[in-house]
């Protein structure tokens, strides 16, 4: 089947929201930088949002009666805003713990452990 | 020879190119290179908004995420980004067990989006429109609280349910405003105290 | 003349010339030569003759049964089996006891590959055992007084017992009834025993030969209980005619509870029915008869079917060192290294799987699924022990242990075909690895790995030919166009794991997902071996300085073991003549039909459905992949050396541990059963020495029995409840205090295997209505 011909489905749509998510799961794995987990964050809420507006384009599927319409989109556009705010809030605790520890490795917060 | 569908090629540039990118992320180990590499990563998420036909999400996504959310990003990249911490290295162990974890869910994850087959594209049959409504006045509605598009729903049950964002909107604005004022409240200049940073740094284990 | 007299005459022929072998060497052996030099002459000779007589044996049967453009289905023009006897030993009632043959394509193909790699591994050992033409001084075998021992070499009784072994091997696959492979079964033990404990005068030695003679009684206990419950119900041993009962010609071949069983189960109601016709036999068989139907609908007698089955089974379990009777293989190195070439290639640990293959159409698929699981459970466990193991041999031992598993688990979910393809194809590579290994210890003088390195440069005929068998092993190829031959019997086996998946959803998968990590692991540690031994520098600038290329006599077997470890899997160019399609002509009656479990609910899929492009397209990139992602893995750490692996050696020390000890089992063993054995035997020596003293002893031993449990009594019930209560809260806190580590990467990593296990939970349940569709 040539993928230049052939319709794009829901299920594309998909696998590239899923691949972006795991790229943010394993960014935030394996980066010891705080603003590297923070990225990984954000790639995950995207992958998430892809997902949700894939999910309300009535277009891309056989059912179109069951697409989640106008709600995908609005949902989407309350994790952006949302997205935004804990970007600044995210980045706000990041550079207080820069100042009071001089460094941005996570692995050294670990105060809190049992 | 069919007439190449300029929708999936589109849609096949974005998606190689967002996730291409999201994983340069991944590779990269430094902060500054991520910090590009995901602003590409999501500039091209936007296109693919606008391929679902999502225009004013794609918009948004281009001035919040790729603008304001980015340039928050870089100026903490720049004001943390010193010698050592530019680049900070993982063991290959967490790396093995990452990969290990992160292939399990995509598996998962592809697996479940090929699970069902209306998924997997519009019939043939189906009628696709030339162009696509525009959304953003239908969202304005909607957190207005009024559904545009769902004006002709006859179910009176469904009918119920179907109000409108307007409390979640007035929440949020309300959240976003909190949520400024603590972040600059945290993120203002300080005297640095330095007597907890030589203990902290003193107790720290190698 | 016919060759339905022929071949049989051939290959008793090959069959006998081993054994003439071993007795003229037991006789005249001493005489021959300088330290009896001329055996090993005689011995190479009979088993090359042997194995021309099979290669013409074949080449005739394949002219008399050509090969059908591999026949998909239940093959209708089967090729009946060549069955008969030679020579009746004697008949006790309905019992009789003969030396028989039963020769199909499965034992021809057998006679040729034992007999091939056998007289590799003759030719091979000319070479290596010639330090015991001389007198030896073994410094492994200290006497008492500390002083190395001196003995005279043995090297006319080494190949007096390669002649022994390969006479038993080559009798239990030609045998015609259980009897006679009962008896070459224990023959073949008993040359096990002789020969891995060769060195009988090292501690090490003797002990392995007990441990693998011991361990594989245990087995073949159950074998016993399962041979006496097909004579019992049956009244016959011969192969023809329990196949002819259990799948009668009447049914299509398929599978059903024969007519003994149902009546041994039923044993009240048929003496009932003949006490009420009062000695009228006739009519009582009459009505007998027309219960059968009724009973056997009622299913009498599976059970016994089953448990003929799974005896069986017991034995293999024993002999092909299938978990958990596998603690005797790994010993079994300490034998001089062509006979640990000959065991796990072509004449032991084969027999186990052969007699699997050869028994297949008695198994229900309950006995099956039994197979598929321990199966499983060997491949899983022995691959990963082979990932930590440092001493050559030993990674080859686990790596045979876990092929095996390979093979019972394809045997085991219906793949006839692909687990006897892989025992030919592992056989060839096994081999050459294992000679291989004999060629790099005889010029290092040491097993251990981590001691040698950089080898390439001083043996390279050696690392070429180990790179080919790791090659082979490992399953390398070209998906769609070419591979070596391990790549295509993987490959079936894997198709076949993807078919048992299809049909049965849900536990199905385990299988598959088994059998793939196995092989990403089999690629990870024979390339270890690989990088270890030959790449890189050198470790050991002695051992280094000292190598050198073995004699033309080692290395010519070893090129020729390494041409078939390529080509095993090929049709001869130009025909459809191949292994591939001589084992589905020798696939046995009915058994190439997917079938069903009447106790369990498990469907082993017929094998032709696995071939179907799709599945087979699929597989064959799977295992592809997972092998290259084996090799990366196993490159990155030991051949680029990017990552070390010191490193995540230290990141899971327990697991670590765990596997370096071998998962215990050899500790366990150790406290379950020889500890209890010992303390027993010692028992029984007190009471055998002291005579009445031990009454006297046993009161006072009962007085302090009463006493301890007095004591115990106290203690636990009186004032250690409490103290382990406290305990157990104060240990459940601590080690709960373990997971807050305060490591956010390690949470994310929770929190997505967490995510995956759950998606896979839900998936059990997921059908459209939670789609919404």
């Amino acid at each position: 089947m040539n993928p230049l011909v052939a319709p794009i489905g829901l299920s594309h749509y998909l696998v590239v929201g899923s691949i972006l998510f795991v790229c943010g799961v394993l960014c935030m794995a394996t980066k010891r930088n705080v603003l590297g987990v923070l990225m990984g964050i954000e790639l995950v809420l995207n992958g998430a949002n892809l997902n949700f507006i894939a999910f309300g384009s009535p277009m891309l599927r056989a059912d179109q009666s069951n697409s989640i319409g106008l709600d995908g989109q609005m949902i989407a556009l309350f994790v952006i805003v949302l997205a935004a705010a804990e970007a600044a809030v995210a980045l706000a605790i990041a550079l207080n713990y820069y100042h009071t520890h001089a460094t941005v490795d996570v692995d050294q917060a670990n105060e809190l452990k049992g | 020879m069919d007439a190449i569908n300029w929708h999936s090629f589109f849609f096949l540039m974005c998606a190689l190119v967002a996730c291409t990118f999201a994983i340069a992320v991944v590779i990269a180990s430094n902060i500054v290179r991520m910090a590009c590499y995901l602003v590409i990563s999501l500039a091209a998420v936007a296109g693919l908004f606008f391929l679902a036909g999502a225009d004013f999400l794609g918009a948004a996504q281009l001035m919040v995420y790729v603008g304001g959310t980015m340039v928050l990003l870089v100026f903490g990249v720049m004001l943390t980004a010193r010698g050592p911490f530019v680049s900070m290295k993982t063991g290959p162990a967490q790396w093995l067990v990452a990969l290990m974890a992160a292939g399990a869910l995509l598996f998962v994850l592809v697996q479940a989006s090929f699970s069902i087959p209306a998924w997997a594209g519009p019939l043939a049959s189906q009628p696709q429109p030339a162009t696509l409504p525009a959304t953003a006045e239908q969202l304005g509605y909607g957190l207005l609280g009024v559904r545009a598009d769902q004006l002709d729903q006859r179910d009176a049950v469904a009918r119920g349910g179907l109000s409108g964002y307007l409390l979640p909107f007035e929440i949020i604005s309300v959240h976003l405003v909190v949520v400024l004022v603590g972040a600059a409240y945290l993120a203002r200049a300080k005297r640095r105290v330095t007597k907890l940073s030589t203990n902290t740094a003193g107790s720290h284990k190698p | 003349m016919n060759p339905n007299s022929i071949i049989p005459t051939l290959l008793a022929t090959a069959w006998l010339l081993p054994l003439a072998s071993f007795v003229f060497i037991v006789f005249f052996g001493p005489r021959m030569g300088r330290h009896g030099q001329r055996a090993a002459t005689v011995a190479t000779a009979a088993i090359i003759a042997a194995c021309l007589l099979s290669f013409t044996a074949l080449g005739l049967w394949l002219f008399q049964h050509p090969l059908g453009h591999a026949a998909h289905g239940d093959h209708a023009a089967a090729v009946a089996p060549l069955a008969g006897d030679w020579y009746a030993l004697g008949s006790f009632g309905a019992l009789t006891i003969s030396v028989g043959y039963y020769i199909d394509a499965l034992t021809i193909a057998m006679f040729c590959m034992v007999t091939l790699v056998a007289s590799c591994i003759h030719v091979y050992s000319n070479g290596y055992m010639h330090g015991e033409l001389h007198d030896v001084i073994d410094a492994l075998a200290p006497l008492s007084n500390g002083e190395p021992m001196r003995r005279h070499g043995r090297f006319c009784r080494f190949f007096q017992c390669l002649s022994l072994f390969c006479f038993s091997m080559l009798g239990l696959v030609i045998a015609g009834n259980v009897a006679m492979v009962f008896v070459f079964w224990e023959l073949v033990g008993i040359c096990s025993y002789l020969l891995i404990g060769f060195w009988r005068e090292r501690k090490s030695a003797s002990n392995a030969a007990n441990k693998a003679f011991i361990t594989n009684r245990v087995g073949d206990f159950g074998m016993i209980i399962g041979l006496m419950a097909l004579w019992a119900s049956l009244g016959t041993f011969s192969f023809s005619e329990i196949f002819s009962q259990v799948r009668p010609a009447a049914t299509e071949h398929r599978l059903q509870v024969p007519d003994g069983m149902i009546k041994l189960a039923k044993q009240g109601e048929v003496a009932e029915i003949v006490k009420r016709h009062s000695g009228d036999l006739d009519a009582a068989q009459k009505e007998i008869a027309a219960q059968l139907p009724d009973w056997r609908a009622q299913g009498y007698g599976y059970g016994l079917l089953m448990l003929a089955g799974l005896g069986i089974f017991c034995g293999c379990i024993g002999k092909s060192a299938q978990f958990p009777l596998h603690v005797w293989l790994p010993d079994a190195m300490e034998g001089p290294t062509p006979v640990s070439a000959l065991i796990h290639a072509a004449t032991m640990v084969a027999a186990g799987v052969y007699l699997v293959g050869r028994f297949y159409p008695v198994f229900t698929p309950e006995v099956l699924l039994v197979i598929a699981t321990v199966g499983a459970i060997t491949l899983f466990m022995a691959a990963t022990i082979a990932l930590t193991a440092t001493d050559i041999k030993r990674v080859l031992a686990y790596s045979t242990v876990s092929q095996l598993g390979f093979m019972m688990l394809a045997l085991g979910i219906g793949g006839w075909i692909a687990g006897l393809f892989h025992l030919f194809t592992h056989a060839f590579f096994k081999s050459l690895l294992f000679l291989c290994s004999g060629s790099v210890i005889h010029a290092c003088g040491t097993n251990e790995m981590p001691q040698m390195g950089g080898l390439k440069r001083r043996m390279p005929i050696t690392a070429l030919t180990m790179l080919i068998g790791c090659l082979a092993i490992a399953g390398a190829g070209i998906p769609t166009v070419v591979g070596l031959s391990g790549f295509h019997s993987k490959d079936y086996i894997v198709a076949q794991d993807l078919s048992f998946w299809s049909h049965n959803p849900g536990f199905g998968g385990i299988f598959f997902f088994v059998a793939l990590i196995g092989a990403a692991m089999t690629a990870f540690y024979m390339f270890r071996l690989w990088y270890m031994t030959f790449a890189g520098n050198p470790r050991d600038g002695y051992v280094h300085h000292h190598a050198h290329e073995s004699p033309p006599s080692m290395t010519v077997p070893l090129l020729i073991l390494s041409l078939m470890a390529i080509v095993a899997a090929w049709n001869i160019p130009f025909t459809s003549i191949g292994l591939d399609g001589l084992l589905h002509q020798a696939q046995p009656l009915g058994t190439a039909q997917t079938v069903t479990g009447q106790l369990v609910n498990v469907t082993m899929p017929a094998e032709h459905l696995a071939h179907a492009h799709e599945n087979s397209l699929k597989a064959e990139w799977m295992a592809f992949a997972v092998a290259l992602t084996g090799f990366i893995l196993s490159t990155l750490f030991y051949g680029a050396r990017k990552w070390n692996p010191d490193e995540v050696r230290r990141a899971f020390s327990p697991i670590y541990k765990f596997l370096l000890h071998k998962w215990w089992f050899d500790e366990l063993y150790r406290k379950v059963f020889v500890q209890p054995a010992l303390r027993v035997s010692d028992w029984v020596a007190a009471i055998d020495k002291k005579g009445l003293d031990v009454i006297a002893d046993g009161l006072a031993r009962l007085v302090e029995w009463t006493s301890r449990i007095d004591d115990w009594i106290d203690r636990v019930f009186v004032d250690d409840i409490i103290n382990r209560l406290a305990r157990w809260t104060y240990s459940l806190g601590i080690s709960l205090r373990v997971l807050q580590t305060g490591n956010i990467r390690q949470y994310v990593i929770w929190i997505t295997v967490g995510t995956v296990a759950l998606f896979v939970l839900m998936s059990m349940y997921w059908d459209y209505a939670i789609a919404g569709i």
